[in-house]
Order: C-alpha cells, then structure tokens, then sequence
C-alpha cells in the first residue's frame, strides 16, 4: 500500500472556535505519514443548513466534494457534523434529478459534483484503514491512564448513513484509546449526546445534558474524557467551569482531543498538540506511566 | 402544519408506522432534561394535522430515537423537516439568523475575524480566508426552495 493521501477537511468549529483541535490533529497525522492537502479554507460543510434550507445543506456539502473530486483524493474529515453533512448529502445525490439541480448551482463556480470522492472521519480510517497495530509500532510513550471515551452522536448515527461501528457497543474509539496502552473505562452516560445542538435556543438544558455527562464520568473515576468532536469538546471543555458553577458542583475533568491522547503517547510535546489552549487544565505528570 | 406534506417527503412519510412504543421519548436526551419535549406526542400531533410550536428546536438531533425506533421510522429527519417547516411558516430564529449571518460573511457558522487567524498564525496553522461563494450558493439555493 502507498501513502495515503487525503483532502484535510477541518470545519469551520475546529478551525476557528477550537484551534487545538486541528493543529492536534494535523501534527498527529503528520507524525503517522499520513499526507494531507488542506482544503479548510473553503468554508462550511452545510450541516447547520440541514434544518433551514436542503437544498443549501445539499450544495455547499456538494461544493467540498466537488473540490476534493478535482484534487482526485478523497476526504478526512474531524468533525462528526462535517461527517453526517456530507456522508448524508452524498447518499442524496445518488439521485440523479437531486444532483442535477444541485449541479446547477454549482456550474456557476465551475464546479460539478460526481460523488466520487469518499468521504472518512479520521477515527474511522485509523480503525479500519490504518490499523492498530502500525499505531502501536509507533507508541513512544505508553501511558496508563483511566480515560472516558466519547463518541458524540454523528459518527455513527443514523448507521444507515455513518455505516461505521456499531451505536449500541461502540469499538472504535475505545480500541483507539487502547493502543496508547491507557484504559478506556466502562461509565453510565457514555452514550449521551454532549446537547451542542441546544446552544443556541436554550443553552441551560446543554449544561443540563452536559452535567449528566460530567457527573457521570467523575463517577467512574475517569482521570480525563476524550472527544472526537469539536462541538461536544467544546460543551465539555470550554463550558465545563461555567456548568461547575450552575449546579455548584466541581468536575475538573480534563477534556482533550482524540489526537492530543494520542499524540502524548507518539511522543510529541504539548506544544505541538495545542494543549495550552484547552480550558480545563492538563496536569502534564498524569502521563507519566511510572507514577 | 401539513400532513400533507410530511406525506410527500420521503424521510416524512415513514411517520405512517408509527406503532406508539414510546421508545424515541424514552431514549430521548432532550426529554430527560426538558419533560415539555416528547418526540412521540410530537409524531402524533403531526399525525393528527396540529401546530407544532417552538418545541421542535429542543431536538438536538443525535439520532439516537430513528436509531432505536422498531419500525425504523425516520424520526429525527422528521424533526428537522419540521425545523424547516417552522422557519419557513413563522420566520427565522435569532440563532438561525445569527448563524445565517456568519455563513454569509465569513462562509463559516462562526466569525472568522483577524483576532482568530492570529490565534491560529501563533500556534502554528495556516491562515482561513473568508469564502464569499456561500453567500452565493445560499442565495442561489434560496430562489430553488426545498429540494
């Protein structure tokens, strides 16, 4: 198998809200050979539009896809949202009157969707394309820590669309948790939704949500909760002391991204991984295994 | 709100199974923290041709009710049918319009501004441009209505 090669898709909350976020990532990626064209640059991926306007959600997601098609590589992207927008969006437009009209609009910036680029969370390629194994040839630095793992909701729902893992008994991201020799613990709410969604119309019942979440987690005597999301950290890492404040309890449960984990564990300093920037702050001796 | 026209959607017209089980209110994350919301009143309220207010907007769309329903009806699509149909019957939200705003300044849900790029110059990534092909593509999109 050659390098692999892909269209590098953060998003636009990854990009601008949690920076740590792509930075993590591509250094991470860059330290697994994994070669990247950045296409961020390009704007939003549509999914917010899924409840205002189908037909602007089908045709900006259709934009990113046409681009990446024209590169000839297919797209990775690390944003559960940016997932399911163009997971979804290319499922549509297997029908032919959809993507006709879609590429009319498109046709105005000499762009034509032809749906064949595939479109890869990154969790997903580790898992099934990359393999744990190469990962764990590369672990510089085992850690052993109690880590919670959180999946979010739109890397594996609705499965007739994410197709991937299994929403009931995930794998993925606990196995991926697994190769840097840390524990990916069993808690009560590992399934429940981060609320992200809710922001916006009332963000008390987010909080809520993300109490539920937080508690749990504490309760499980997790050292810290891991994310594949830029929304769901965003609920847990920059609002975590906001919630500690309304229901006056204290979590101080450090939030990092899957590949500042990861990334810990290759070998790679803080800096590197962006985790200066996390709200919630990373005590730097928990990741030493010899304690 | 048109039954009708639930019917003529293709996620929308899996609501005709709908066998009353009550697993999408059960599974629901939302209705553990907002008792006003129930995903299966809401089907039947639908069902039964009758307005759906601003509860709709407490779906926080994570799928997992048309995950979990047994007759793999597409409640959460359904959900955001009616969020469509809710903007577009009775107007924008503030959040959507602030949303709308961003995309169509900066072609991001979030402002992109030169305080944010040089968060992003000093920890070591590239800069992001503003897109203006969004604005368009929204405008382009908004003349051809729904799909």
């Amino acid at each position: 198998m050659g390098k692999h090669k892909f269209a590098y898709y953060a998003g636009c909350t990854s990009a601008i809200r949690i920076p740590s976020y792509d930075l993590s990532t591509r250094n991470v990626l860059n330290a697994l050979d994994i070669e990247l064209e950045d296409i961020t640059s390009l704007g939003c991926c549509g999914m917010y539009e899924e409840q205002i306007n189908e037909m602007a959600h089908l045709t900006l997601a259709a934009r990113i896809m046409a681009i990446a098609e024209g590169l000839g590589l297919d797209i990775l992207v690390i944003c559960n949202g940016c997932f399911l927008s163009l997971k979804k969006a290319k499922l549509r437009l297997a029908d032919d009157g959809l993507k006709a009209k879609v590429n009319e609009i498109l046709a105005d910036f000499d762009l034509e969707y032809k749906g064949k680029s595939e479109v890869k969370h990154y969790v997903q390629f580790l898992y099934e394309d990359y393999g744990l194994e190469k990962i764990k040839e590369k672990i510089a630095k085992p850690l052993s820590l109690r880590v919670a793992a959180h999946y979010g909701c739109h890397l594996l729902k609705p499965s007739e669309v994410t197709g991937f893992d299994d929403f009931e008994e995930p794998q993925s991201l606990d196995k991926l948790i697994e190769v840097t020799g840390a524990t990916s613990i069993d808690y009560m709410e590992k399934k429940l939704c981060c609320g992200g969604y809710l922001l916006g119309f009332d963000s008390e019942k987010t909080y809520e949500m993300a109490a539920i979440k937080l508690r749990s987690v504490k309760n499980a005597r997790a050292d810290l909760l891991v994310t594949i999301c830029p929304f769901c950290n965003l609920v847990y890492d920059h609002n975590q002391r906001l919630i500690e404040a309304k229901f006056n309890e204290k979590f101080s449960i450090p939030v990092l991204h899957y590949p500042q984990l990861l990334g810990i564990a290759l070998g790679l300093d803080f800096k590197a991984l962006g985790i200066d920037q996390n709200r919630v702050r990373v005590n730097p001796e928990i990741f030493n295994s010899d304690l | 709100m048109g039954l009708e026209e639930i019917l003529s959607d293709v996620d929308g017209k899996t609501i005709m199974r709908c066998m009353s089980c009550g697993i999408c209110t059960g599974s629901c994350p939302s209705a553990r923290v907002k008792k006003e919301f129930n995903p299966r009143r809401i089907l039947h309220r639908v069902y039964f041709g009758e307005d759906i207010g601003d509860e709709i907007w407490y779906c926080a769309n994570c799928y997992t009710c048309q995950e979990r329903c047994p007759e793999r009806i597409k409640i959460t699509d359904i959900m955001n049918l009616l969020k469509r149909m809710y903007l577009r019957d009775k107007g924008y939200l503030n959040f959507i319009k602030a949303v709308e705003e961003n995309l169509k300044n900066f072609g991001y849900t979030a402002q992109l501004n030169e305080f944010k790029n040089k968060t992003r110059e000093r920890i070591g990534l590239p800069r992001l441009k503003s897109s203006s092909e969004i604005k368009l593509i929204l405008e382009r999109a908004n003349e051809n209505g729904q799909a």
